[in-house]
């Protein structure tokens, strides 16, 4: 029988699909809105919270102002809770890119087991010169990187390596979110993180303390939370304990070198003292010597000046003799010349004597000779004659003999032969030839004989001469003795008085020889003296300089130790001054990464608390009436199963199955969609700010019961209760008809005024509206949620991607903002000036830099722009207040804050705010005006106020250019750009691009929810519409018999549906805007502030499209109106 | 010179999948102008079909229907809308009032979109209820519904009023006194009025009385002894 109910059931379906179709959809479109929007924040805290956990991030992150050593470390380490402590080093460094682009980054040192980054691409650092880094920065593996020189010195200390490659991009779970906070370097501005290894770092002790506790607790979990604040107390302790000792242990380190700076002071003074008493000695020592010598050397000089004297006596005495001995020697030498002369005189007589002798005995000689020729010459003609005799005889004989021998031949010689007759005539010319050299020979010997006579009378002739001059010879050698007796009598005489000149000369040359060797002594005894004196000398020099040697280590002596003692004081006052050591625990809240991400992800939750429940009523009240109606279109079916008998349970069951199946199978269908479909394209959105992983499906049971209960609770009980009541009649009654539903006048009625000008057809329509209260709120629910949907997700477009416009085309109007390093008079450097007024762009100079408002324990970054004057700004930044209105500028100490940071940090006008920067320097402004500004959080004073503030030291550092119109900024920024000074220049109009692009995945969500609405529209107008035809269908059949035509019928139902739609429209813009004004309250975005907005377009947007959803539904109703058969009219009521 | 209203071998079959039903077979029969004609049959007679179709609310499968000398059989959706807007009042068993519009607006309802309407609170007050004008039909008893539902067909100044089974729903006394204000109508306006019934003693009332049997026209006489409505009890 109950299958049979079942069948039953199941046809109902099949025969009524579009009406459990709408069912189906407006659950799956509550539930996977309501599962979806709801799922998302749990599956970007469980995607980003889950990379922190399985990553590592530290639970605490300890700072001590003397910071830490590893034996800190080690302590902490020790702890039972504690999984990990690590010590870290951290600086800020300005690096330039391949590029040239001067970059600050956060420079980490990696740690074990705690912050352990993601590598996305590439590998550890194996040296010191890689690095890892930020994957949300355009740097890829093989970069370099250079160590800016514009660094801070104690930076080039700390941090070695002059050049960096990386080896790898990554996430670092201590950086989900995009920003990096800020600097004290460069424009203030952090571009991005890096890791390096401990080796890079060169410093003395640890900045920073990682402790990671034992514990998978989910962040942002209460479970954390409470595990936290248990321990809270015991780490604050442990980490102030830590750096107690930390303080100790540096006091007594330097209480012990202070004693021992002391000891060896003293030591180094005595052993100082002794060493100048020794020199002293020594000193003293070399005097005495010194003075002993200088005595020595007087009497030295007295000797000298006696044998002085003694000398020109001598010399004196000398000269005298020399005088007398020069005279006898004129006197010699005069005679001597007499002598010599007489001597010569003689000689040469002598000489002519003994010539004369000498040609006489030569004479003689040769007289002599030539006899012994003479007579050897008549001996040898003798000789002569008598060969020729001899000769003259042998010469007969051979001719005698040759005669008889050959004589007879003589005649006979032609008959000879012819050899002995050539023989016998050579014999016979030969014996012929010997006589006659026989003949002349003694012809020969003739002349001979005559000659011989002739040289005897000559000799003889001489031999006279020669006699003669002998006579002579002999008288002169007579006269020449006597000459030579009487001088040499003279001679002698000579010869005595010579002698005697001699030996005084002898005496007189040894005086002299004496008085030389004296000289001599004396020369040899001054040079003596001399040397004496410059030894004396040199030694004295020397005293001196050991003298003054010694004064001046004396003195250096006396300054050492005074420098010494001083050193020692002020290290005693240094230790005295050591403070103790300020300890900052702090927890995983002050990482900015996980403080943001906890709000962001919560901005979702917020939203997610208004519209399910809104889709969630839709649904309800759609299956409320949805199957009322059906069970009131089955009352006659209900009232027949009664009386056959079935339980009301059973009879019930026919319409909470229908309904149930239809929610069961919408909620399958909704969850499946919305949880995959929701955190998807949500997170695309928010992945821009954070690090970009992949959105993990989250699947939640409970959630999933939840959204199924309520989607069950809502269909079953409206089935449920629409059974009820009509089940409580009886079975007879609901066989009857049900009396129609009395018409009513409406309140418009009573206002004849705009009743009576009505046409009569709309009166009817408004009727009809009026008439089904139920029906009526639903519908207003359904559109004005689909125009309120609309409106929102439209609006959101208009306010985050306007937000950019509106700051960049009507707050901020200047093309450019150039920051620039001032020069040393801490004016915009010349050559800067000089092109931006040659480009005849506008420019106005400020000073900015990065502030913290503090507020309570609260401090916030701000940039603080401090204009040289305000009304240079004019035309490039624009200050109003929220209304539009301009504000005027501030004086004195009156400070302008954007309405960011006076909406987030609840600052007024009229309060006094305080900003410190990092090296505590604080100032104080009152707060005049709030501005409208929707990027960074600024806040504008007077130049003149922060100068003062802070005693002149800050300079004019950037300002806002404005080109003149149709300047190509692009280029005019290459050209600035290159300019040294300059330190960045950005375009407004780059920013703008940038921020719109990022925010433009945003249509996502404003798609997601603009067929969310389009889809709540058309199930809601679908439904109503479906069920307020077929309640109707016999008047509408009526009509048609009336002689209505289609468009009249169409017009007559349908009338009603675009009049509810006008009034859902209306509600719908009202409640979009509060809902728009809702959620943008809850998308808080750090430095941007959204310009709370909605387009005119929107509007017309949201309202046109809530139309056409409803023409849609009424074109597929007009078919539905045409399709009624007039035949009905004739039916009786059941 | 024909007849005001025309049928000529007209047939109605219904297809239902594979089977046809003749719900007309044959019908032939003439109402002339100004006559108070019944038509009578029982329950599946034909006699709803032939209302549908003289009422132009469905089309005949063959055969001829004129009203006033017009063919009905030949036009198209538009045009027998046009005609029964402007040529038929209907008066229905159950009144098929709009709930949500007083007396004198369902009159105006119809009234509204003729060429040539009466003023609807004179209709009202000729059918008796000028007293009534301004009430629901839920604040009305069955026969003064009725009355409204005549009064909305005679606003519509049409050239034939159909009434199905108009005391269908109402009392005996009642359904006398609305026989009687048709009746009236038709004798003192001249309307021509075609009531269909079941029950064959109103057939004494008519001026011409039409019997309908299995989809065939099985008599058609006009009724010598005219007797008053007060007079017919059944």
């Amino acid at each position: 029988m109950k299958s049979k109910l079942r069948v039953s059931t199941f046809r109902e379906i099949k025969s009524t699909f579009g009406r459990f179709a709408a069912i189906l959809a407006i659950i799956a479109l509550g539930v996977g809105f309501f599962s979806g929007v709801k799922i998302t924040t749990p599956a970007m805290v469980n995607t980003v919270g889950g990379f922190m956990t399985d990553h590592e991030l530290f639970d605490y992150r300890i700072i001590s102002t003397l910071g830490w050593e590893e034996e800190d470390v080690e302590a902490l380490r020790g702890r039972k809770d504690v999984r990990g402590a690590e010590g870290a080093y951290a600086l800020d460094l300005v690096l330039n890119d391949e590029a040239g682009n001067e970059l600050v980054f956060k420079t980490h040192s990696l740690t074990e087991g705690i912050n352990v980054p993601e590598l996305l691409e590439g590998r550890l650092p194996e040296n010191e010169n890689e690095c890892l880094v930020d994957g949300k920065t355009k740097y890829k593996v093989g970069d370099r990187f250079t160590v800016s020189p514009e660094n801070p010195e104690d930076t080039l200390e700390d941090f070695t390596p002059r050049e960096v490659t990386v080896v790898g991009r990554i996430y670092s779970p201590a950086y989900v979110h995009f920003e990096r906070g800020t600097t004290t370097l460069g424009s203030g501005a952090v571009n991005g993180y890096i890791y390096l290894d401990r080796a890079a770092f060169d410093m003395e002790v640890y900045t920073e303390l990682y402790v990671k506790l034992d514990h998978e607790l989910d962040v942002y979990s209460d479970e954390y939370k409470d595990y936290m604040s248990d321990r809270e107390d015991g780490w604050e302790k442990a980490a102030e304990e830590q750096a107690e000792d930390r303080y100790d242990r540096i006091v007594s380190d330097a209480e012990y070198e202070l004693a021992e700076g002391r000891q060896e002071l003293e030591d180094a003074r005595a052993e100082g003292q002794q060493k100048l008493d020794d020199a002293r000695a020594e000193l003293d020592d070399a005097r005495a010597e010194l003075d002993e010598a200088a005595e020595k050397l007087t009497d030295a000089e007295k000797d000298i000046a006696d044998g002085e004297k003694e000398i020109s006596d001598n010399e004196k005495k000398l000269a005298d003799a020399k005088k007398t001995l020069d005279d006898t020697a004129g006197t010699l030498a005069s005679g001597k010349t007499q002598l010599d002369n007489a001597a010569a005189q003689l000689a040469a007589s002598k000489k002519q004597l003994d010539q004369s002798a000498a040609q006489l005995t030569e004479g003689e000689n040769a007289l002599a000779a030539a006899q012994a020729e003479i007579d050897a010459g008549a001996e040898q003609l003798a000789a002569g004659q008598a060969e020729i005799d001899a000769q003259t005889s042998a010469l007969n004989e051979q001719y005698a003999a040759f005669m008889t021998e050959y004589g007879q031949y003589l005649g006979m010689l032609d008959m000879l032969p012819e050899e002995q007759a050539a023989a016998v005539t050579a014999g016979k010319a030969q014996l012929d030839a010997g006589f006659e050299q026989l003949e002349a020979a003694r012809t020969e010997l003739e002349s001979k004989k005559t000659e011989l006579a002739a040289g005897q009378a000559e000799l003889d002739k001489q031999r006279t001469a020669l006699a003669e001059g002998r006579a002579q010879y002999e008288a002169g050698k007579a006269r020449y003795d006597a000459g030579y007796a009487q001088y040499a009598a003279s001679l002698a005489q000579y010869n005595s008085g010579k002698s005697r000149y001699d030996s005084g000369r002898a005496e007189y040359e040894d005086g002299v020889k004496q008085l030389e060797d004296g000289k001599a002594e004396l020369e040899k005894g001054k040079k003596e003296y001399e040397d004496g004196k410059a030894e004396y000398e040199e030694g004295l020099k020397k005293y001196e300089d050991g003298e003054e040697e010694y004064q001046d280590g004396v003195t250096s002596f006396d300054e050492e130790i005074a420098k010494a003692e001083q050193e020692l004081a002020d290290g005693e006052q240094e230790l005295r001054d050591l403070k103790k050591p300020d300890v900052f625990l702090l927890d995983r809240n002050t990482n900015i990464g996980y403080a943001c991400f906890e709000n962001d992800s919560e901005i979702v939750e917020q939203v997610a608390r208004v519209f399910p429940i809104f889709f969630i009523l839709v649904a309800a009240l759609v299956c409320m009436t949805t199957m009322s109606r059906m069970v009131e279109e089955r009352r006659t079916q209900i009232g027949t199963l009664k009386a056959l008998g079935y339980s009301e349970r059973a009879i019930m069951s026919k319409f909470t199955v229908y309904a149930g199946t239809a929610a069961v199978l919408g909620c399958v269908l909704g969850y499946g969609v919305g949880t995959v479909l929701f955190p998807k394209v949500i997170w695309m959105t928010y992945k821009l700010m954070y690090i970009e992983l992949d959105i993990d499906y989250l699947f939640d049971w409970k959630l999933a019961s939840i959204a199924g209960a309520v989607a069950i609770i809502c269909s079953v009980g409206a089935a449920w209760l629409s059974c009820r009541y009509e089940l409580s009649e009886t079975a007879a009654g609901l066989m009857r008809p049900k009396a129609p539903k009395a018409g009513k006048r409406v309140l418009l009625e009573r206002i004849p005024f705009i009743w009576d000008k009505m046409k009569f057809l709309h009166k009817v329509s408004i009727r009809n509206i009026f008439r089904y209260k139920k029906r009526f709120f639903m519908m207003i629910v359904g559109i004005s949620g689909c125009t309120a949907l609309l409106l929102t997700g439209f609006g959101m477009k208009d306010s985050v991607s306007g937000f950019a416009e509106v700051q960049y085309e009507e707050v901020v109007t200047a093309d450019a903002s150039l920051v620039y390093s001032p020069d040393e008079n801490g004016d915009m450097p010349a050559e800067i000036r000089d092109k931006l007024e040659d480009m005849g762009a506008e420019y106005a100079c400020v000073y900015s830099g990065a502030w913290d408002l503090v507020k309570k324990d609260l401090t916030k970054s701000i940039s603080l722009m401090a204009p040289e004057d305000f009304s240079q700004l004019r035309g490039k930044m624009n200050f109003m207040d929220t209304e539009g209105s301009p504000l005027d500028p501030p004086e004195g100490d009156e400070a302008l804050v954007s309405i960011s940071i006076a909406e987030r940090y609840d600052v007024k006008e009229g309060d006094e705010i305080t900003l410190r920067d990092e090296n505590m320097r604080v100032m104080k402004f009152t707060v005049k005006k709030i501005f409208d500004n929707h990027v960074y959080n600024y806040i504008f004073v007077p130049y003149e106020a922060v100068a003062r503030q802070l005693g002149g030291d800050c300079d004019l550092n950037d300002a806002y250019v404005k080109f003149r119109a149709g300047e190509d900024v692009y280029k005019a920024q290459t050209v600035l750009g290159k300019l040294e000074g300059v330190t960045n220049m950005t375009l407004y109009q780059d920013l703008k691009k940038r921020l719109t692009d990022s925010m433009s995945s945003l249509d996502y969500v404003v798609l997601l929810v603009i067929l969310s609405a389009a889809g709540l529209a058309f199930i809601v107008l679908y439904n109503l519409t479906n069920i307020n035809i077929t309640e109707r269908e016999r008047e509408i059949a009526t009509i048609k018999v009336l002689g209505f035509f289609k468009k009249e019928t169409a017009a007559y139902v349908l009338r009603e549906n675009i009049a509810l739609t006008a009034l859902g429209i209306a509600v719908g813009l009202g409640l979009g805007r509060l809902l728009h004004k809702f959620v943008m309250a809850q998308i808080v975005v750090d430095m941007v502030s959204f310009k709370e907005r909605i387009l005119p377009m929107s509007y017309i947007y949201s309202i046109g499209l809530t139309f056409v959803f409803n023409l849609l539904v009424n074109l597929v109703m007009e078919n539905k109106l045409e399709k009624i058969n007039m035949a009905e009219s004739l039916k009786s009521v059941e | 010179m024909s007849a005001f209203v025309e049928f000529k071998n007209v047939r109605k079959t219904y297809k239902t999948g594979e089977v046809e039903i003749h719900a007309l077979k044959d019908a032939t029969f003439e109402i002339e102008k100004g006559e108070f004609c019944v038509i009578v049959g029982a329950s599946g007679a034909g006699k709803t079909t032939i209302l549908n179709i003289l009422g132009g609310m469905d089309t005949l499968t063959s055969g001829s229907v004129k009203l006033d000398g017009r063919e009905i059989s030949t036009l198209g959706k538009k045009e027998l809308t046009a005609y029964r807007r402007y040529d038929i009042g209907f008066v229905f068993q159950f009144y098929n009032l709009v709930q949500n519009l007083t007396a004198k607006e369902n009159v105006e309802l119809a009234a509204q979109i003729c060429k040539d309407p009466l003023d609807a609170e004179t209709v009202l007050e000729q059918v008796g209820l000028g007293e009534r004008m301004k009430n629901f039909p839920a604040q009305l008893s069955g026969g003064e519904q009725q009355r409204v539902a005549i009064a909305r067909a005679l606003a519509k100044n049409p050239k034939l009023l159909l009434c199905d089974e108009p005391t269908g729903a109402l009392d005996y006394n009642t359904g006398k006194a609305v026989l009687k204000l048709l009746q009236d109508t038709c004798r003192k306006s001249g309307m021509t009025v075609v009531v269909i019934t079941h029950n064959s003693a109103l057939a004494a009332m008519a001026d011409r009385i039409i019997t309908v049997k299995s989809g065939m026209v099985e008599s058609m006489r006009l009724n010598t002894e005219i007797v008053d409505v007060e007079d017919i009890e059944w």
